[in-house]
This record gives C-alpha cells, structure tokens and sequence, in this order.
C-alpha cells in the first residue's frame, strides 16, 4: 500500500497543477510557522491595537504597511499573516479529529453489524443533516467567542462524512473471503480491524481528507466571517473581511478601503486553491480513467 | 412503467425517522450545552418580565419531568408548529419567522441554481468529450479555482463593484418602490409573491436585485458540478452501449444528447440536490452581506439577541429540508431511471 | 469478386501510460463479398482489436499503421483513420455482452429510431416499420418494441442487436464474441441465427471467437490468430482437416469433438506479452517443433489456393 501511495504521489508530481498546490501548500506551512518572526508587526497581528490609531486609520498600501491598514490602524500585512496560523491550524484539528473518529466508527459499525451498525449509521445520516453554520451559531450562545466554537462545530459535522465513507469502503472488506476467515478462526476483532479492515479503507479516505481540506478551510472562514467563532481583533481570515463588512463601517467603509477584503480573500482563496489542486490531482490518479487524453472521435 | 410503491415507501419511514432523531438531537443540544435549557430557551431575558418569561419556558419544555417525556413534549411543540415567539423578530411566532426567511433564502439559491446547474453541465460534457484538449485544459482548473473561492468574499467583491458603479444591488427589493406601490410580502419570496399580486415592478427590481448575490452562490456549484459531468461523461463514453452505438452509425449529437447526457441525468441530480443545501448555507452567508431579508439575517439576529430558540429550530428546519430533498431526489432518480424497478 | 476487407501488414496499438502496446502486429487478410471469415484465438490476441479497427471503434488513445480498406475506402491509412460513411453503413458491429450494449435509457423502438434517423434520416413511423420487417427475421416479435432492454432476456437482447444491426443495411457484419456473455444452450442458436441472415442477405460476416466448436459451423474461412498475427488462414474444411500451422493443430487438439474420442491436450506455456517486439516467430516459446530457422519470423508460406500459414515448417509439416 506504501508503495502504490508513493507511485501515485511520484506520478502526481509531473503535472504542473500539483506542484503548483505543493508549492502554495508549503509557503502556507512555512508562513504559519515563521509567522510571528517575519511579520513587522506582530503584536498588531495579533489584534493589539496601536497607540496612534487616527494617524494609522485607514492607510493605503505602502511600502510601511505592504496591503495597508485597518480601520483600528493595524498592519494588515501583519494580521493576514499571522491568520495562516490560524488557518492552518484550525483545519488540522478539525480533518484530523474528525477523520479519525469518521475511520473508526464506519469500520466498527461495518464489523460489527446488528445494532451498533444500525445505530451509528443513524447518527452518521443526523449529523450528515446538521448546517454547520447554526451549530455553530448554538455553540457560540452558549460557549461565547473563540477558536473551539469554530473547530467544534466542524468536527460534529464532519466526522459523518469520514463515517459514511469509512462504512462504505469497511462493509466491502468485511465480506472478503480472508476477514471472513480470520473472523472463524477466531483472531481478536481489535486486530483484524487493525490488520485487515483499516489498512484497506485508508487509502480512499486519505484522499478525501486531502480534498476536504479547502473545503473545512472555506467553511471555517465562513463561521467566523459571520462573527459566530472567534472575537474580532483575532488573526483570522474570515474574521478580518467580518471586520471590515459588519464592523468597521459598512459599505462605506470599504468601498473607500477595497484593500481590507482583497487580501485576506486571495490568501484564503490560494490556501484553498491549493489544498485543491493537491486533492484533485491525487484523486485523478487514484482513479485512472480520467487520466486519458480524449477527443470528439465518433 | 409498473411502479410498486415500496421503494418510495421504505425511503419515506427512513426520511421521517431521520427527521425524528433530528428534533430529539434539537432539543439534547438545549440539554448539553451549558448553562439553564429554560433561561437559554427564554433567550437570556433581563429586565422585569424575566422570571416570568423564564418560568413560561420551564413549562414549555416541562423541565420538572423525565427526560423522555421532555423530549415529546418538545416534539410535540415542533411539529406543531407551537414554538413561541421569536426574540430577533419582536411578535413574530418562531416558525413563522423561519419560513418566511428560509423562503426568500430558497428563492435565491433557487435561481442560483437554475443558473449553475446548465453551465456546469455544458462546461462538464464539453471537457470531458475533448480530454486533453485546449478547452478541457482550460476548464479543469478553472473549476477547482471556482469550487475553491470563497463565496462571501466573491460577494463582497461584488457589492464592492456595483457599489462604487452606483447601481443599487442592496436589499431584497427598493423600499421606495415597496412604498409606491404597497408591496407587502406574506410568503417572504418576494418573487412568488409580486406574481401573486400581480406587481410587475417589484417582480422585475427583485429579479435584479438578485442576480449579484445568485451569482456568488452559484460559483461554488459551477465548478463542482462541472468536475462531477467531467467525470460521469468520461464514464459514460466508456459504456458499451455507446461505443456500439457509434459503431451502428449514429450521429455524434444523438449519441451525446441521448446516450451520455441521459445516462448521467440521474447522478447530476442526485449530487446537485446533496450541495443545494450546502448552497443554502452559502446563500445565508450571502445574503447578510447583501443586506437581503433571509435565514442569514435571522441568524445574526438570533446572534445579536441570543435567541436560542430560533437557534436551535434552525438546525432542526434545515436538517430536515436536507433529509427532505435527499429523499426526494432519491425518489426522482429511481423514477427517472427504467432499470430500478420500483 | 469484390474485395470486401482489405488489410495490409496492419498494426494497431494503444497509447498506455506513454508506452505503445501493439495488440494488432502486422496481419495481412483478404476478405471476399458474401463469405463468412472466424477468426479465432485465446484472450488477448488482438481479435478484438481488429474487430473494432474494422467497425471504427478504437479510442482515441489507439494508435495505428499499415493500411485497411473496406470496399473502395481507404479507412486506415498510416496514422490516419477516416471512418466517415463507414460506421452504420458499410460496417456494422455486434457487440460481445448484449447486456451492457444497449442504452438502459431507451426502449428497443428508440433505438431503431435512433440507428435509422443517423443512417437513413428515416422518421419514426418510418423506422417502426422497418424494425417491424426485421424483428421477425431474428425470431422476435414487434411486442419487443416498447420495452426496455433490462426488461429482455440475454439472448433476446442479442437478437435485437443483431436486428439493428441488420437495419443499418451495412454489408460488413462484425460479430465480436457474440456467444460468450450467452447461456450455453442459446449459443449454437445465435451462430445458426448469425449463419442464416448471413446467406439470406448476402452479407460479410466476420465472426470473432474463441471458441472453435460451435462458431467454425457456419464460416467459410478461418483465420488463426495468435499473439496480434495471422498465423493461418484458409477454408474451413482445409484448415480444420489439414492444419499447416502447429498452433492450429495444438488448438484443435485441446477441443473436444461429438462423437470423437481422443485426448485433450492443453498447450503448454503463455503466449508472449503484447509490449515486447519480437524478431522470432512469435509461437517459438510454446512449439514444440522449433528449429534454426525458427528464430527469425516466417514468411507467409502458401500452401494451395486461399491456404496460407506463418510456419517454417508449413509445407512439410512434421505434426501431421
């Protein structure tokens, strides 16, 4: 399995478009990481806002300030940043936890049959159902602001997907000849779910983790956009175009200052677009019809 | 066609007890979250009617009794429709918020939709039919690059544009022409309603008004769909019956139009009634940046006065539209393909 | 006498992965008006290749050289295919699973319609009547009209596009295994089906096979393939009686006879893979006759008239 994941990621790496999402992939991690050290003004990333605001208010990009300022004077160059961080790290957590538990409760559900397979694939079809953005929404009237409130809501939708998919591909497995054997010949059910049934569903659901992770990044951006996970002033992508559509002034505001929702947006756009092209590429490969060239020959 | 009805049947007592887990899943969230379900579900009032308004809500939800008589007393209320009255929109009962927004919510992802979905298709069958080519070496990427922007900051981007090229795109409709012409709306779409009382005026204007925000929620469909045709084309000229087809000398048009398209009706509509209800989501997000009257100014209304209550019966009506429209769609494929008996 | 096919030294390959794997290396054949050709080999000998080289079939990742003519078209030139006029009215093809040949979506009188619109520009009364002509003629009646194909049995649904492919009116039937997806019983009355509509509307018939026994009752010729070439062709009688080739005589011995009692013998060995290019003959692995002169590719060695056989040893022929 190693090897096939490494030829597939051998041939992904002659097209132009993957390497164009490796590459935004890994500007993206050196960024989140060496955020606080590059930026000019990391306490202003962080949302502090600066002593002389009316003299800052509202600057232009320049070379001080490269994508200029925000209506509380900060460096925006700073905040946007500083929100890979953010980003990044908010969809880790939210593909890692919920892959995990999707892989685990699909493979159980699928071994086990009778009633826990009927249960789980009930919660799976419930949460399936669930707007994020409500979830979201309930949590934030009761928990208040913060980063959990976004990750949270995330987790309990996506999990469900990883479920169904990881339930998909395991009842399949299940009804191989040699599960059905080891089943007889009585190995314990914890190893032949670590032995058999996960190695075999891995695969595809990796690939779908890969192509989910523009996806979380959108939806996550898009909860805090509309105020409803982290406080304002937090180096958040979504949460800065929340602060200059809702906050700062309304239309006014940026239709005078266009510079505070360009950027944010086309590095919330290239993460993504990234994550994307990765997805997409290692998909296509995975699956090879696609990867034939065609014409109109009838 | 002979239909036995045991499909549908089967698919619909699913539906329903999806729908019940869902309301029961509604009301456990009241429960687990922190903090008193009465004053959460009273929308943490203050002031002088508190202690009365809070006391109405411990009685409404029967907080005193079992958890299983709590749960049906709170089904009972939801699918009755006996919910209360909203705190974001003052006297109005719950549920009637709720659907007049999801209405004019429904309307605009509706015509996103109608929008989205022949695009996509044509873009789909046209790069899947010339793979490798020049047009298909355009589209492929530009559909991940669609399927991948942020529809809110597109739509702000928009708002921007017609902003600053004064044309007013704002709002569900202009007050002033509501004003002129005594527009009031009763089912909240606003195109349903100036058809149903003839008001050509607010039909047009609303119309308009819609097509920015329609266009930023379709963006997202575009180019998934787009990539779903790509692929269920490439598929389909894999089929048998298709290279036979062509062997028998039938023209290149029929052999698309009603060999490959037909073939993947039923998976376009599946796949494009699973992401509607992703789209509504997109739409609520939209619409608060328009400033348009939908279920994405009822939830930041429910956020700016906490109302829990239409919280959580959001959840609930969304949850349920989207085992609705699946069901639905289900169903609609089964009929529409011949080789599942019914 | 009208040439119908035409091939010379005819190859064809796919494009995989970068690579050309030729599945069809070189075969020369000749193919009379009205006669029935078989051409029979085990999977993966190319057979199929030529049956869709011949209906105009191949993907667009097909590559091809060598030339092919049907009639008075030039189809395969080189590189350049051209099958405009070919397809549905020179050529027409049956398909090897009936079940996935059809297009679910339409009824059988749909795709009479649509075959007939294409070919004939036939309207749909038009086109009704002419599948009512020709359904009875595979043993069906016009009842099958409005159903839907997975509302047919598996032979029902072969004769049904055995039927459209009679509509077309091609002179040129290629029949690509149209046994093998079919119930054992159903077989021989398919290939007799096949046999008849062939002398009654003088049509060429190439049937694609492996399977010698039932198929090799109704052809004229046979052509042996093996490994993406023609190792014999002749008439029936000359090739099953007096094989020249020690592949035919091995095939026939691993096939059973009525009424013959005899050893079946497999053939040892595999038959070389399709992306090597060999400079031997291609059978010299599995042969058990192999000589010097074996390690460099035979000619085409003419035995009598319309008998030819890609052995060294043909005109002596030590296994008979």
């Amino acid at each position: 399995m190693i090897r096939r994941s490494f030829i597939i990621l051998r041939r992904s790496l002659r097209k132009i478009r993957f390497k164009i999402g490796i590459v935004i992939s890994l500007v993206a991690i050196f960024l989140a990481i060496l955020a606080p050290y590059i930026v000019p003004r990391p306490q202003e990333g962080l949302g502090y806002v600066p002593r002389d605001v009316e003299a800052r208010r509202l600057l232009p990009p320049s070379i001080e300030h490269i994508f200029g300022t925000d209506s509380l004077g900060r460096d925006l160059f700073s905040r946007v940043i500083m929100g890979t961080r953010t980003a990044l790290l908010q969809v880790f957590i939210v593909i890692t936890i919920s892959f995990l538990l999707g892989l685990l409760l699909g493979a159980i559900a699928a071994y086990l049959r009778g009633l826990v397979e009927v249960l789980l694939n009930y919660f799976t079809e419930i949460f399936m159902a669930m707007p994020t953005i409500v979830i979201a929404l309930v949590l934030r009237l009761t928990l208040g602001h913060g980063i959990h409130v976004t990750i949270s809501s995330l987790i309990m939708t996506w999990w469900a997907w990883y479920a169904r998919i990881a339930y998909v591909y395991a009842r399949g497995v299940v009804e191989l000849d040699y599960v059905i054997l080891a089943r007889l010949a009585g190995l314990h059910s914890l190893k032949i779910l670590h032995r058999h049934i996960v190695p075999n569903i891995i695969q595809p659901l990796i690939a779908q983790a890969i192509t989910d992770l523009g996806s979380v990044l959108l939806e996550a951006a898009a909860i805090n956009f509309l105020g409803l996970g982290v406080q304002p002033g937090y180096p958040e992508w979504g949460v800065i175009l929340y602060e200059s559509v809702f906050y700062g002034g309304g239309v006014e505001v940026f239709t005078q200052a266009p510079w505070l929702i360009v950027f944010p947006g086309v590095f919330l756009l290239l993460v993504t677009l990234g994550f994307s092209l990765i997805g997409d590429c290692l998909r296509e490969e995975i699956d090879p019809r696609l990867r034939r060239r065609w014409r109109l020959w009838f | 066609m002979t239909i036995s009805l045991n499909y549908i049947f089967k698919r619909i007592i699913l539906a329903l007890c999806v729908i019940v887990g869902i309301v029961v899943f509604s009301y456990v969230l009241i429960l687990a979250t922190p903090g008193d379900p009465a004053v959460k579900w009273a929308g943490n009032p203050r002031g002088p009617g508190a202690t009365r308004a809070v006391q109405l809500a411990r009685e409404e939800l029967g907080l005193d009794k079992p958890i299983y008589v709590q749960v049906a007393i709170f089904m009972y209320n939801f699918f009755t429709g006996n919910l209360g009255f909203s705190i974001a929109y003052k006297g109005l009962p719950v549920v009637q918020a709720i659907i007049t927004s999801f209405m004019s919510t429904f309307e605009l992802t509706l015509i996103a939709y109608i929008i989205s979905v022949p695009i996509a298709l044509y873009l789909g069958l046209y790069s899947a039919l010339k793979r490798g080519g020049i047009f298909d070496s355009i589209i492929q990427p530009a559909s991940v690059v669609l399927a991948s922007t942020p529809t809110y900051w597109l739509a702000t981007l928009l708002l921007l544009a017609f902003t600053i090229s004064k044309i007013s795109v704002y709002g569900t409709a202009s007050p002033r022409l509501i004003a002129e012409t005594e527009f009031n709306t009763i089912t909240g779409s606003y195109l349903l309603d100036s058809i149903l009382q003839g008001n050509v005026r607010v039909f047009v204007d609303s119309l308009l008004r819609m097509i920015p925000p329609a266009l930023a929620i379709s963006v997202y469909p575009i180019g998934a769909l787009t990539r779903l045709v790509r692929v269920l084309v490439a598929e389909s000229l894999l089929e048998d019956y298709v290279k036979a087809s062509i062997a028998l000398g039938v023209e290149r048009g029929i052999i698309i139009r009603h060999f490959v398209v037909r073939s993947i009706i039923p998976s376009l509509v599946q796949i494009s009634g699973l992401s509607f209800t992703y789209s509504l989501i997109d739409a609520m997000v939209v619409e608060s940046i328009f400033g348009r009257r939908g279920l994405g100014s009822l939830l930041i209304s429910a956020l700016n006065t906490a109302d829990f209550k239409i919280a959580i019966t959001l959840i609930a009506f969304i949850a349920i539209f989207y085992i609705i429209v699946n069901t639905l769609v289900d169903i609609l494929q089964a009929i529409i393909d011949p080789r599942v008996r019914l | 006498m009208v040439l119908a096919i035409v091939m010379e030294n005819l190859k064809v390959g796919y494009i995989i992965e970068d690579e050309v794997f030729w599945a069809v290396k070189g075969v020369d054949l000749v193919v009379e008006e009205g006669t029935t050709l078989c051409i029979i080999g085990e999977s993966g000998c190319g057979k199929s290749t030529l049956a869709s080289a011949i209906t105009g079939i191949l993907p667009p990742y097909a590559l091809t050289d060598g030339k092919l003519k049907l009639f008075d078209h030039v189809v395969i030139n080189g590189q350049l295919r051209n099958y405009n006029g070919i397809r549905g009215k020179i050529t027409a093809y049956i398909p090897q699973n009936p079940g996935t040949s059809l297009n679910p979506f339409l009824t059988v009188e749909e795709h009479f319609y649509y075959v007939l619109r294409s070919n004939f520009k036939s309207d749909r009364e038009f086109s009704k009547k002419i599948a009512m002509e020709i359904l009875p003629k595979v043993n069906l009646d016009s009842s099958v009209l409005e159903k839907y194909p997975h509302e047919l049995s598996g032979g029902m649904q072969q004769r049904v596009i055995i039927a459209l492919a009679l509509a077309t009116n091609a002179q040129i039937l290629v029949a690509d295994e149209p046994t093998s997806f079919i119930d054992a019983h159903l077989r021989l009355q398919i290939i007799e089906l096949l046999g008849r509509l062939q002398r009654e509307f003088k049509k060429t018939l190439i049937v694609i096979t492996h399977d010698l026994l039932t198929t090799s009752t109704i052809c004229d010729y046979i052509a042996i393939m093996y490994a993406g070439k023609i190792m014999e062709v002749g008439p029936r009688e000359k090739v099953l009686r007096n094989p020249r080739h020690p592949y035919t005589k091995m095939l026939l011995e691993t096939t059973p006879i009525l009424g013959v009692k005899k050893r079946l013998k497999p053939i040892p060995g595999e038959p070389p893979s399709l992306g090597k290019e060999y400079q031997a003959c291609l059978f010299l692995d599995r042969c058990p006759y192999k000589s010097k002169e074996c390690y460099s590719d035979p000619q085409i060695q003419v035995i009598e008239n319309s008998h030819f056989s890609k052995c060294w040893k043909a005109l002596e022929a030590p296994w008979l």
